[in-house]
């Protein structure tokens, strides 16, 4: 090759108009320009989340030990009285609204996985064709406001003079203005609107996992005897096992540090971990006690996703990861 | 595997119960926007378009609508932007510390917002500085652009890259390449992405409660406000039904274009393959 010692120079100083003679660059220079240039580009994306959100959470991790403070006149030093009281401090309130929001975020997680799996399993084996304009019209109320959605259930369904109830008097099942107590304000009502919220989209990745198996297995499986019930039992729901975990995890992570549902739906009683945290920075500002939970929060999501996070899609993880769904 | 009839009808029956569920909060929005009882409750009263009317002559509440679409399109340029760096980043054939950077960049995905909106409110006091529509839209940039990054890059990743190198050696340097063929090839999911995003900051409301300035509400923190007010909740439900008919729209268009472009794609392809069939190359199976 006569042109290599050449461009060693061109390549490293100003992009050059090729030269007669000097048409394709040798590959070896080209590949070095390309890993110094495209690595940088995550500088920009990665600061900006080190700015805006690992910042941030440093951050609060000082105020939770006291080495910073927004109330006047207290000094600061290194002190754990916070976490202790938050976490051994009998009956600490606090603690018992997290393991509260523990159980209804699991109950959640639980329902909504369980009743979409069916209907992954209906778009994946029964729609066919329509597959994935009726997976849309699943996922089609994800996309519109939660808020509003909310507002839907706890202004004009769920409430006293709500459609549920005067449908219930109409049909004169209850006597007319007495109507159901617990529809509002009370768990029922918290698991209820989660479980709306979530389901279309908790079916995504059960429907991407089935939607991907090998309908060779399912089929030896019958030739082999099996019944209809025995193949899904031993076959196709094993093999739909990953599908089924990134679902909970789906579902699990977000309603862990939920607080708008109970804003609307919930009484005094039914309010989660995450407005907690959101009264100690607003009606009574104390951010030192205050991000001990809001950390404690973030370190729950974290163990999560570590204990989960492998089921999820390695798609990212690798350099060539296979591709999921269409 | 494919049920029999029973469990065919019972699936169908139940998917189409759910998607009934679904709707139903969506659909009782709508219809109430025209009732024209102050409350929204059973039996409906009467037919009207009042409340719209009043909704369109009040600045507050077309002013928190303005600033969320004006904050949702920033976030949705602004996010899929660093998800095209992010992506061109991580397909980079070497890359130290591959592993971490991406953990960092999902990092979003986790972090509760509202774990990342008081900490957001702590950083602005330690520096200094008043709460802004600045600050929300930072947060909401970095809050999309995850789903920007898990949009754009296995989109990246499925191109050829004959077709970049294809490119630079007909003489374009890296950028025009990228210009002229990255980007238009990645357009579809840059489109996908831009929505995602959008539609993540319009309907966030951690955040923005904690770091919007009093007077300049997004919408949801002025619906969340104004549905606490009796008086206000009629014309709230004729917008918020607005918004939704709105969003509906632009999913069923979406998939309209999708199936669109599928069908297009189908033809041309099965003209291509009666094409060589006629011509003489055994049938090709497509």
């Amino acid at each position: 090759m006569a042109t290599e010692k050449v461009p060693e120079v061109a390549a490293g100083t100003a992009p050059q108009v090729a030269r007669p003679g000097l048409a394709r660059r040798p590959p070896r220079v080209r590949a070095v320009r390309l890993r110094v240039g495209r690595g940088t580009l995550v500088l920009p994306p990665l600061g900006i989340v080190l700015l805006v959100l690992v910042g941030p959470v440093v951050l609060l991790a000082l105020y939770s030990v006291n080495l910073r403070t927004n109330i006047p006149g207290t000094s600061t030093a290194f002190s754990t009285a916070n976490w202790k009281d938050f976490l051994t401090g009998p009956g600490n309130p606090f603690r018992g609204r997290f393991f509260y929001s523990l159980k209804i975020t699991l109950l959640v997680s639980v329902a909504t996985t369980v009743a979409a799996y069916p209907l992954a399993y209906y778009l994946a084996f029964v729609a066919r064709r329509f597959r994935y304009t009726l997976l849309l019209v699943l996922i089609a109320p994800f996309f519109t406001s939660y808020l509003l959605r909310i507002v839907a259930w706890s202004d004009i369904v769920l409430n006293n003079n709500g459609v549920i109830n005067q449908a219930l008097w109409a049909l004169h099942l209850r006597a007319h203005g007495n109507g159901l107590g617990w529809l509002l304000y009370s768990n029922f009502s918290i698991f209820l609107v989660l479980f709306y919220a979530w389901i279309p989209f908790v079916s995504l990745p059960i429907f991407a996992v089935l939607e991907n198996m090998d309908h060779q297995l399912t089929e030896a499986a019958a030739d082999l005897g099996a019944s209809r019930f025995t193949t899904f039992r031993t076959v196709t729901f094993p093999l739909s096992l990953p599908g089924v975990i990134a679902a909970f995890v789906f579902v699990l992570i977000p309603t862990t540090g939920e607080f708008i549902a109970p804003l609307y739906v919930g009484g005094p009683n039914n309010q989660l971990f995450g407005n907690e945290i959101q009264s100690f920075f607003g009606d009574s500002p104390n951010w030192n006690y205050g991000a001990v939970l809001a950390v404690a929060l973030i370190v729950v999501v974290l163990v999560l996703m570590l204990v989960f996070g492998r089921f999820l899609s390695t798609d990212l993880r690798t350099q060539r990861g296979g591709q999921v769904g269409r | 595997m494919r049920p029999n009839w029973l469990g065919r009808a019972a699936l169908t029956a139940y998917f189409w119960a759910f998607a009934a569920f679904l709707f139903f909060p969506l659909a009782v929005l709508v219809i109430f926007a025209f009732n024209q009882s102050m409350t929204p409750t059973l039996p409906i009263t009467g037919f009207t378009t009042h409340w719209f009317h009043q909704a369109f002559s009040d600045t507050e509440l077309l002013g928190a609508v303005v600033r969320s679409i004006e904050i949702g399109a920033a976030t949705g340029l602004f996010a899929t932007a660093l998800g095209i760096m992010a992506s061109i980043g991580l397909s980079a054939r070497r890359l130290r510390l591959r592993a971490l950077i991406v953990a960092v960049l999902l990092l979003p995905l986790v972090v509760p917002y509202i774990s990342l909106a008081v900490g957001m409110l702590v950083l602005l006091n330690q520096a200094g500085l008043q709460i802004s529509l600045w600050a929300v839209f930072g947060g909401h940039v970095v809050i999309a652009m995850p789903f920007a990054v898990l949009v754009v890059l296995p989109r990246l990743r499925s191109l050829d890259p004959a077709m970049i190198e294809a490119a630079r050696d007909l003489g374009s340097n890296e950028v025009t390449a990228f210009g002229l063929v990255t980007l238009p090839l990645l357009m579809p999911s840059l489109v996908s992405s831009f929505l995602i995003c959008f539609i993540t900051s319009f309907d966030e409301f951690a955040i923005a409660s904690f770091l919007a300035p009093p007077g300049q509400p997004t919408f949801p923190v002025f619906l969340y406000t104004g549905s606490r007010a009796p008086g206000l909740l009629p014309e709230l439900i004729a917008v918020g039904s607005l918004i939704i008919v709105g969003s509906l729209g632009v999913i069923a268009l979406a998939e309209g274009g999708r199936r669109w472009a599928e069908r297009r794609l189908r033809g041309i392809t099965a003209e291509a393959a009666e094409a060589l069939t006629d011509s003489g190359v055994p049938a090709l199976q497509i």
